[in-house]
């Protein structure tokens, strides 16, 4: 039988199943309460995030996996376009970024970056073989890709206002429809990040080629969170577990089996260049 | 120029995404035409009002992308305190958005019956849910089934914007596989075809769903 208070208990629970409803708590409590965090992403993103036997892997997965053991939660990925993992950001629909993002100026106000795993330095990508790029500086006067909407393709614009004869900028949905434009010879190189592109050509070598040196001003990658009360403690807690593995050398060891090097990134809060 | 290990390999991880395909366009086709059953008869009803609410409702969920719903309902409900899961988001998007298109498809389908049959029927003494359910559905259905195989292809093609709220369906899983092997060519080309599939064996099931039913003389 149902009386008319177990009815009302029936109903709301009914509706937190469907809905999950959000109360007060701090997003830590409500993540060790859950026992799982949720890291909003884009599969899409090698070597930090890709599939490889239909399995997510990548250096994320590595980092995270570190930071569940250590938090005692189970983490949960959630595979987004990119265009939809900002605007998730801020709806609450997950607990933070992995990406990762480069550290920008205009990001660090909105937003809250953890310590950079990585450095994102911008580099060019080329055809395997094209000769008539071989520096930085060659791209004058070509048709070259990047990210829409992307730090990259900023550190791009502004690489290319020092040269003499203008740069072509085309903006892309994401970066591997510039890499297949690039594949088919529709723009003459990617702007993007020297880890990612240096994943790339070592897959694709025959394809693919990185332009040495990268042109950019030194950037690094880091995971990022909202900026209010309620994620502090969270990402403070995330945050320092990251700054243990770096001092400890495990980010190291992750770095080269992903990265192919480890890299030099600041520990504390720094003042990024763009 | 295609690798078919690689393919192989990652098969079972599109047909993966083919079921969440399917089953989502499923789900969202049996609410959506609930929706549609309602919407429509509020603007066939005799009250201007209810014509008018109906009119609205297919003004709004017609009328805007489903591009954008979607995104309003996974990013935007959550800050009024309703935060949806990815799934029953994309569910809702893509039923809220069939409903408006049944329901005209339904509607146009009512007004093609002439009124003399019901004026008739009603002379002949039946009720009007029997006229209804005797009479007029069964045309209906004929009539419209053209449109409505149509539109079920079409549900299942648009599924594929469920991505933007998180849900893994055929489109996202190929797109994460091709970025991930730098095959984009290959594995859109197999996306293309196992849609293709789907859709070619929904139409021969029209059809004979229509032979079946026969012709409507009106």
């Amino acid at each position: 039988m149902l009386n008319k208070s177990n009815t009302r208990a029936l109903c709301i629970g009914l509706l937190a199943s469907l809905f999950s409803i959000s109360v007060c708590a701090d997003a830590l409590d409500e993540v060790k309460e859950k026992g799982e965090l949720v890291v909003g992403t884009e599969m899409q993103f090698a070597p930090f995030d890709f599939l490889e036997k239909g399995k997510q892997t990548g250096l994320n997965a590595d980092i995270f996996k570190v930071v569940g053991e250590e938090m005692g939660v189970e983490v949960r990925f959630l595979d987004l376009p990119w265009a939809s993992v900002l605007p998730g950001l801020s709806a609450k629909n997950f607990d933070l970024v992995g990406g990762p993002l480069i550290v920008t100026k205009e990001r660090k106000k909105r937003y809250r970056f953890l310590t950079p795993i990585a450095e994102a330095t911008v580099a060019l990508l080329k055809r395997a073989g094209d000769d008539s790029i071989t520096a930085p500086e060659d791209i004058a006067g070509k048709e070259i890709g990047a990210g829409q909407g992307s730090a990259q393709l900023r550190a791009l614009e502004d690489y290319t206002k020092t040269l003499n004869t203008p740069v072509e900028i085309k903006g892309f949905v994401d970066n591997n429809q510039a890499y297949a434009a690039l594949a088919v010879g529709r723009i003459d190189a990617v702007a993007n990040s020297l880890p990612n592109i240096g994943y790339v050509a070592k897959q694709r070598p025959n394809t693919f080629e990185v332009v040495q040196p990268p042109f950019g001003e030194p950037a690094y990658f880091s995971y990022m969170g909202r900026n209010d009360e309620d994620s502090r403690a969270l990402l403070d807690a995330i945050s320092s577990i990251i700054s243990e593995m770096k001092a400890d050398g495990r980010l190291a060891e992750l770095q080269e089996k992903w990265l192919g090097q480890s890299m030099d990134t600041p520990t504390g809060d720094f003042e990024p260049a763009m | 120029m295609i690798d078919f290990p690689l393919l192989v390999q990652n098969l079972p991880q599109m047909l993966t995404g083919l079921l969440a395909t399917l089953g989502l366009s499923a789900v969202a086709l049996l609410i959506g035409f609930l929706i549609a059953v309602g919407v429509c008869t509020l603007r066939l009803a005799p009250q201007p009002m209810l014509r008018r609410l109906g009119g609205a409702y297919i003004t709004v969920f017609r009328g805007i992308p489903l591009l954008i719903q979607l995104l309003f309902i996974y990013n935007f409900l959550p800050r009024m305190g309703l935060g949806v899961s990815p799934i029953v988001a994309a569910v809702t998007g893509l039923s809220l958005c069939a409903g408006a298109y049944i329901a005209e498809i339904l509607r146009g389908g009512f007004l093609t019956l002439s009124p003399g049959q019901a004026e008739s029927s009603k002379m002949l003494g039946l009720r009007g849910w029997t006229i209804m359910r005797r009479i007029q559905i069964p045309q209906v259905v004929r009539l419209t089934s053209p449109a409505l195989v149509n539109e079920v292809i079409l549900l299942i093609k648009a599924s594929s914007l469920v991505s933007v709220v998180g849900v893994a369906e055929l489109t996202r899983v190929s797109q994460n596989i091709a970025a991930s092997t730098f095959l984009q060519l290959q594995f859109y080309f197999a996306a293309a075809v196992l849609y293709c599939i789907v859709n070619v064996t929904l139409a021969l099931l029209g059809s004979l769903l229509e032979a079946r039913m026969g012709r409507v003389r009106i």
